[in-house]
């Protein structure tokens, strides 16, 4: 980050702070996952029809074709997620290494 | 994601996070942005309800897995060609950053250029980067609430208009918009128009350009596909150190001081926050805000423009900058490879697909003729602009021969077509128990347009 000398001056400034680690760590989680999730979705859906899909799953259930693509997204973007945020988690609560 | 309206003191894991006021700035490469926002956005407002014949010329119709370009309607099936322009824009977005840096980032990225609108609207209502840190100070009162009210209306209304026009590209925009009108917003299309609203709002008017900071991950590994030759903005150390206030005509040179005279402009205008001078940074958006910024600064005093300026690392070490070079070689020539191979693709491509699907109940029939019968279902998909009769013929064994329901085999535009197909062979036709048929579909009013796909015959164990 570059810090400039402080200045009373509150115009001079430079903008923003860093985000919190938590903060980070969210981001970290929910854009990555998104951009996966949507990859996934599309690679998916291009080869299956989600009115086939369901036919051959719930063919009970009155699901239109948006809903299909919709629920796809939402289950790729939350599988993509929880597995950052493990990533996450392990990397982060593992022993850290020590070199000399 | 706002982090910046956590209580502070309380329990909060969120570090309260002090808000970016980003000084406005006036310069070539400012303008340059601004153009850029007007083609981008102005391509991605318009082309929904540009129309092509008596259809949307641009539509990804989800709901009915046909994507239409202009003349071209495109099918699942060409998810290839899809898979081919992703990995285009890939390389295109290399071969860019190695030649220029991240000319991407500061000029073409939705991010920026959505934020840079946000930013324009806030600076309508809100005023410059002085009035709006005294506003945010200022107790709450009639011109407060006056100014931030209008500037969540602008964003607010703005956003909406984003996601409207976001759907419109999977949905005919003309009929969404008459829907939109009267209420009447199917449950999904409601339901993303107000994710992308939003995901617009949030992004373009908190996040901004920390999305670039902590988010997005081309700003890291952008600086693998960066060397010593590559297009950067930077502060001339040399020319500029030591850096220091001086009075206005006095001979800086003979007190030891450099070019810049520490007006910090440069930081204040940037958005991400840096100092420029501190060197080659991650954070760096490649925006230009801080060479508009100093460039003024040089008019002011009298000095040469280009203190912080679009230069290369050996230009800087006053060395020669190669422009061809290796890494910039082969990301051209692979992007020229598959460009050609897109355009080969793409003109060459049949608007004509046969699935074949045996039937799965019975291998095979004994005719009362004695002729051995497999029954298949044929799906004939018309992809091209216009309707075609086809005729089907099929070989491969000897006395083949291929019963229809109806030999008239016409198919509209977009449209498939299921047939049931039986194909006989005489017993004496197979030597063995399988074998490789061909089906041939040949549109009757266009003798380049024809498909042949292979079928597998069944017949009974030979020696019977």
């Amino acid at each position: 980050m570059g810090q400039t000398p402080s200045n009373d001056n509150p115009e001079l400034e430079p903008n923003g702070k860093p985000w919190s680690q938590r903060a980070q760590d969210i981001a970290a989680v929910a854009w990555p996952s998104f951009l996966t999730g949507s990859v996934a979705t599309m690679l998916f859906f291009a080869f299956i029809d989600p009115l086939v899909l369901q036919d051959a799953t719930f063919p009970g259930w009155d699901l239109s074709r948006m809903t299909g693509y919709a629920l796809g997204f939402f289950f790729f973007w939350g599988i993509a997620a929880s597995s950052s945020a493990l990533s996450i988690f392990l990397t982060r609560s593992g022993t850290p290494v020590t070199r000399d | 994601m706002k982090t910046d309206s956590a209580p502070q003191g309380a329990t909060s894991y969120y570090e309260a996070r002090k808000k970016v006021y980003p000084r406005e700035i006036k310069g070539r490469f400012q303008r340059l942005r601004t153009l850029a926002v007007f083609a981008l956005l102005g391509l991605y407002y318009v082309l929904p309800w540009v129309k092509w014949g008596d259809r949307q010329a641009l539509l990804f119709d989800l709901p009915a897995r046909k994507f239409y370009i202009f003349n071209l309607t495109f099918w699942p099936q060409d998810f290839y060609l899809l898979a081919g322009l992703l990995i285009i824009s890939a390389v295109s977005l290399f071969f860019v950053t190695a030649l220029a840096g991240r000319l991407w980032c500061g000029y073409a990225c939705p991010q920026t250029v959505w934020t840079e609108v946000f930013l324009w609207m806030e600076h309508w209502t809100e005023g410059d980067r002085r009035q709006r840190m005294k506003l945010d100070k200022a107790p709450w009162g009639r011109d407060k609430i006056l100014r931030k009210t209008s500037k969540q209306f602008l964003w607010i209304t703005f956003s909406i208009w984003t996601g409207f026009t976001f759907v419109g590209f999977f949905t005919p925009i003309t009929e969404l918009g008459a829907r939109l009108m009267t209420l009447e917003l199917g449950p999904w299309e409601t339901f993303w128009v107000i994710f992308y609203s939003f995901a617009t709002y949030g992004n373009a008017g908190y996040m901004r350009e920390q999305v670039c900071k902590y988010m997005c991950p081309y700003a890291r590994f952008q600086s693998a596909m960066f060397d010593r030759d590559t297009l950067v903005i930077s502060y001339d150390t040399q020319r500029g150190e030591t850096r220091g206030s001086r009075k206005r005509g006095t001979d800086h040179k003979a007190k030891g001081l450099g070019d810049c005279i520490d007006c910090t402009l440069c930081v204040q205008v940037c958005p991400t926050g840096i100092d420029i001078r501190d060197g080659l940074q991650i954070d760096c958006i490649a925006c230009a805000a801080c060479i508009d910024a100093c460039d003024e600064v040089m008019d002011k005093v009298g000095y040469p423009r280009g203190l912080v300026r679009y230069t290369t690392e050996h230009a800087l070490q006053n060395t020669q900058t190669r422009v061809l070079r290796p890494r910039v070689l082969i990301y051209a020539s692979l992007l020229l490879a598959l460009l050609v191979g897109f355009g080969y693709a793409i003109s060459s491509r049949t608007p004509l697909l046969l699935d074949i699907i045996r039937d799965r109940n019975a291998l095979y029939r004994m005719t009362n003729h004695g002729l051995i019968e497999n029954v298949y279902t044929l799906k004939v998909m018309n992809m091209d602009t216009r309707a075609h009769r086809y005729s089907l013929e099929v070989s491969g064994l000897a006395g083949i021969h291929l019963d229809l329901d109806d030999k008239d085999i016409l198919v509209e535009s977009g449209e498939v077509a299921t047939l049931a197909a039986r194909v006989r062979v005489p017993e004496n036709g197979m030597t063995g128990s399988g074998a490789t048929i061909t089906l041939t579909l040949q549109a009757l009013d266009q003798a380049d347009l024809k498909i042949v796909e292979p079928a597998r015959f069944i017949g009974p164990a030979p020696g019977r």
